[in-house]
Order: structure tokens, then sequence, then C-alpha cells
């Protein structure tokens, strides 16, 4: 009869980024409330279910696999976080949008609505969080608050430049509302749209064009 | 509590456990070694700050583009003697006084002008070694260090009485333990002359705090044969390189650095039911969510890689990676304990 092996994993966090500047700040300013849970790495298409040894050696691919070091940027990790569903589920929650690029002239009227939905799943109670990359090209306006809101979810994968441009609003809809710019002719970006609650994501593209001296046009063109 | 999703608050009284401390000890030398068996200077100095102090490497930085300083070695008297220079003299800085002066004050009280070693011996001067705070980082680890001297045919072994002291003395310069002869070979701290019986005083006192070991001068003349200190006014007297050139054949100077740490543990429990399921690209299609392995429905495998720990905001401030993936399904349940130093 052999033991269990019921030790606890113990591992070593490292600050990220944001981290180190909250703790800088003073010690009440950082305060860890909350734990999530990532597969960063994992393709799951290793999952072999002609394993020759049967069910326990499906996952010896991926289990065998050694992990890179985290890194402190906390843009670059916890992209795929695990997410807690019902047993039953036979689908994973997609985040759909109507739109999914928008065109604009700049100064295009009162913008255009975002508003997402969440297939095999709800994010209508604490809505989704919308990020746009680039506020150079267009800010967020939230629309529709959600019922219980939750706050704006960090950036996903954004570079230093972008987080200094980035906007995180949370909502059940939001505004896209295009920017004055003078050069150069043309910007785009992407909104990045997460549920809250099921951290399903999806994206839209964003491009602002820059209007012509005595054009008249102005508005937006929606590509479905 | 389970939140909705992606995200689990910890239960403070459970999962939170702050402040705990712990000591950490290591090689303080380069590259992690605890014996420096070479001692090299850097001939550039000696024309600049060479008159104060010498920069001791690892390695020759003649040859070596990335040798390290890893101590610093010094010489003081309290009216300047053995360096050029007179109290109202138009030339020379008195480099023995002023290094002399500033040791008094940062590590004696107030009014005190002369260091005091055991037997209550006082001395007008003093070789002193202070470690570089990169290499000693907190502190000097008491009781594990050793210096060798070359004293003609023999070496004088020199170590702290940290081990044979239960009652430190502690003032300005934080805990202070003497510098006695002895060794630490054995793993534990020999001492062959305890600090009050050494004829002619106590050799010298070992700060730990300050990673500073000063050594009474009179006391290396008299054990060191190498050393023959130059006390006269107004001359160079070249102590500091004689009390190198004994370092150097001494050839040993092992030693450890601590440091004490305050870490917070956080439990991540994630229980059978939950973090099932995977935002992973490559666990669900596109089109219709549909699992990409069908054995998935109602049961579920998904690795665990990473957790990440969060504020009220959702902002990520700390993160920990597992060595390998973990496997986790309604069948398993994972008790992570992510620790974070500060």
């Amino acid at each position: 009869m052999g033991f269990l092996n019921n030790t606890t994993i113990t591992i070593d966090a490292v600050l990220t980024k944001r981290g180190r500047e909250l703790l800088a700040r003073g010690k009440n300013e950082f305060a860890v409330t909350k734990f999530s849970i990532a597969d960063d790495e994992i393709d799951y298409r290793l999952w072999d279910t002609s394993h020759p040894n049967g069910t326990n050696y499906y996952g010896s691919v991926i289990e065998n696999m050694p992990l890179l070091e985290p890194v402190s940027d906390e843009t670059q990790v916890m992209k795929y976080k695990l997410v807690t569903l019902s047993k039953e589920t036979s689908r994973l929650p997609i985040l759909q949008v109507a739109i999914s690029s928008l065109n604009f002239t700049q100064g295009g009227g009162n913008g255009e609505l975002l508003a997402p939905g969440t297939m095999n799943s709800t994010d209508s109670e604490q809505g989704y969080t919308f990020i746009i990359h680039d506020t150079t090209v267009a800010t967020l306006q939230v629309a529709t608050a959600a019922p219980s809101p939750s706050a704006p979810l960090a950036a996903v994968t954004l570079s230093d430049e972008e987080l200094t441009q980035s906007q995180n609003v949370s909502g059940l809809t939001a505004r896209v509302l295009p920017q004055v710019f003078a050069t150069p002719d043309q910007k785009s970006t992407q909104i990045t749209i997460v549920g809250n609650q099921t951290g399903a994501t999806t994206t839209v593209t964003v491009v602002v064009n820059k209007t012509s001296l005595g054009s008249p046009t102005s508005g937006v063109t929606k590509q479905k | 509590m389970a939140l909705s999703g992606t995200f689990k608050l910890f239960d403070a009284e459970n999962d939170v456990v702050r402040n705990i401390k712990s000591t950490i000890s290591s090689g303080i030398w380069s590259t992690g070694v605890n014996t420096l068996s070479t001692a090299y200077s850097q001939s550039a100095q000696s024309s600049s700050t060479g008159l104060y102090y010498y920069d001791i490497y690892k390695t020759s930085p003649a040859t070596d583009s990335e040798a390290e300083i890893q101590y610093s070695i010094t010489y003081g008297h309290l009216h300047g003697s053995g360096s050029l220079g007179t109290v109202g003299a138009a030339t020379g800085n008195r480099a023995s006084a002023a290094i002399h002066a500033q040791l008094v004050n940062l590590v004696l009280g107030p009014n005190v002008e002369k260091f005091t070693y055991a037997g209550d011996t006082t001395s007008k001067h003093f070789y002193a070694i202070s470690l570089k705070r990169a290499r000693m980082r907190e502190r000097l680890d008491p009781g594990n260090w050793e210096l060798w001297l070359d004293s003609g045919a023999n070496l004088v072994k020199l170590i702290d009485d940290s081990g044979a002291t239960t009652n430190p003395t502690s003032g300005i310069g934080g805990t202070v333990f003497n510098v006695v002869s002895g060794s630490i070979q054995s793993g534990t701290a020999s001492t062959k002359t305890a600090a009050a019986s050494q004829g002619g005083g106590g050799i010298g006192l070992f700060y730990p705090d300050l990673g500073l070991i000063v050594l009474n001068a009179d006391q290396m003349d008299s054990l060191v044969a190498d050393i023959t200190t130059v006390t006269t006014s107004d001359t160079l007297g070249g102590n500091v390189p004689r009390f190198f050139d004994s370092i150097v054949q001494g050839a040993k100077f092992q030693a450890r650095r601590e440091e004490r740490l305050s870490s917070t543990h956080f439990f991540c429990r994630a229980g059978n039911k939950e973090f099932n399921f995977s935002n992973n690209p490559t666990f669900f299609t596109s089109s219709d969510g549909t699992f990409t392995q069908p054995t998935f429905f109602k049961d579920p495998k998904t690795y665990i890689t990473t957790v990440g720990l969060y504020n009220d905001a959702n902002e990520l401030l700390a993160v920990a990676k597992l060595s390998q993936p973990v496997l986790k399904s309604y069948s398993r349940e994972a008790l992570i304990k992510v620790k974070l130093d500060f």
C-alpha cells in the first residue's frame, strides 16, 4: 500500500508592475482580495484520446510539459482564465457583437453603440468590460450600466504604449466616440470586450478617417 | 466565496497568512560563493580614492571587465598619522583622520573619540573592512565568517565571538561582537583565545548590521608580522597596502550574508466544482462554443498553469506559475499555496 500525495503545491509569486506601483504607494494600496486561475501555454488539442495506455494517459503530453517562468508584465499573463460553469455546460460562452468593425469619419455624430451578447451563457448581471486600446482614435462611454456592476477587468494584452492610451469601462453596453486628430489621415485601433462573469472575449476593429475640409460626409459605416 | 466566472474571493481568516518571518542565508561573494581565496585591487584607484581605502575584487579588474567589488579596506587614525597633511596645513587631506572620524561618528556614541575593545582597551587607530552593500544585502551573518591574515610563516585566523555571546552589546552601530582568533572550519565556531583573555586587549569589533569589521591596529602590529603600521605624522605610510598584502597572502575570507524576509501566504483553493472550464481558444470551437475534445462534455478537464492575485479593482498585483500543469476536473480539487515575499 502506497502513500497518497497530499502535499500542497507551493509556488512563489512575483509582483507585477502594477503590484509594485501600488506597493510603493503604501501598504493600504496593496490589497489582494481574490484570485484567478489560468491555463496559459496549454493547447487542449494535445489531449490524446487514442493513447494506447488508456484514459489516465490522455493528458500525459500536457502534464509532462515544462512551463515558462512568470513575467511581471500584467498584460502578458493570465490570458486564458479558467471559469466556473455548470457541469451540464455543453458549449462555452462566446461573445457576439452585431458589428465586427466600425468605420468612422471624424466628428461622427453620436458615435456607435456596442451591445454585446453572450451566447451559451450570460453576462447580464455584471456586464462587460470594454477596453479601447488607443484613446486618440476613439473613446468609450457607458451607455447602459450593469445591474451588479463589476470593476473593469485589467487590459488583456496591451503594449506599454497602448496601456498609457487605453481606456476601460464596464457596463452592459458602451458607446464608441471617434476622436478628432490632425494627422495622419486614418487611425485604427481595437476594442476588446470581456464578459465580466464568463471571461469570454471578442474584439471589434475601429477605424477613424480624417475629414477633408469641405467634405459634407460624416457619420459611421458599419460592417457586419 | 466563489464569484461567478473567473474570480474567487479569499477568505481572509482561513486563506491568507500574513507576515511570516523567515531568515535566508547565502554565500556573500560574487556568484554566490562563500569563500574568497583571491583578492585584487584596482591600480587606477591608488591615485584617487586609494589614499583613503582600497576596493577589493574577487577577480582582477585589469583582465576581467566584469570584476565586482566585494569589500573595501581602510586605515584610520585619530590624529591623521600615516597620511599626508596636518591640522592647518594647506596640502594633504589627512585621509586617516577623516576615516577615523567617519567610522567613529557612524558607530560610536556622541563625545566618544576612540574605539574601545575587549578588556576595556582603547586604540588611536584601526584597520577596517567594509562589505559592499550589494554583496551583504541586509547583514553579515554572525558566526559564519572567517578571515585569514598572513603573518610570516603563520596565519592569523579571525572570527567573531557571537557563538559564545548570549547577551551581545548593542549600540548606535547595531549589534556588536568581538573579533577573536579562532576558526569555523568544523562547522561551529572554535575560539582559540576569548576576547577577554586576549593579551593586549581585544583584536577588534564586528558590526553585522553594518557589514563592518574594525580591527585594533595595535593588535594587528602585535599579531600579524606582515603589518607594521606607520604612525608618523604627515607621512604617506602605506598602511592600507600592507593590510591588503596580508589579506592576499592569507588567501581566505569566508562569509555568509543574511536576509530576513517577510512573506504572505495565499491559499488558493479550487473546489471540485470550480474552474473546470476554460476560455483558452483551444478548449472550444469559436463557431459555436462546443468542446474541441468531445469527452469533456459533463467531464471537463482543465490544466492549471498560472495563479493571479487581484485586488477589488480587478488589477493583477502578483502572478505565480507552476513548474508543471496540474489537472483540474470535477473529481479533483487543487490547493495551491502562493508565497509572496516582501
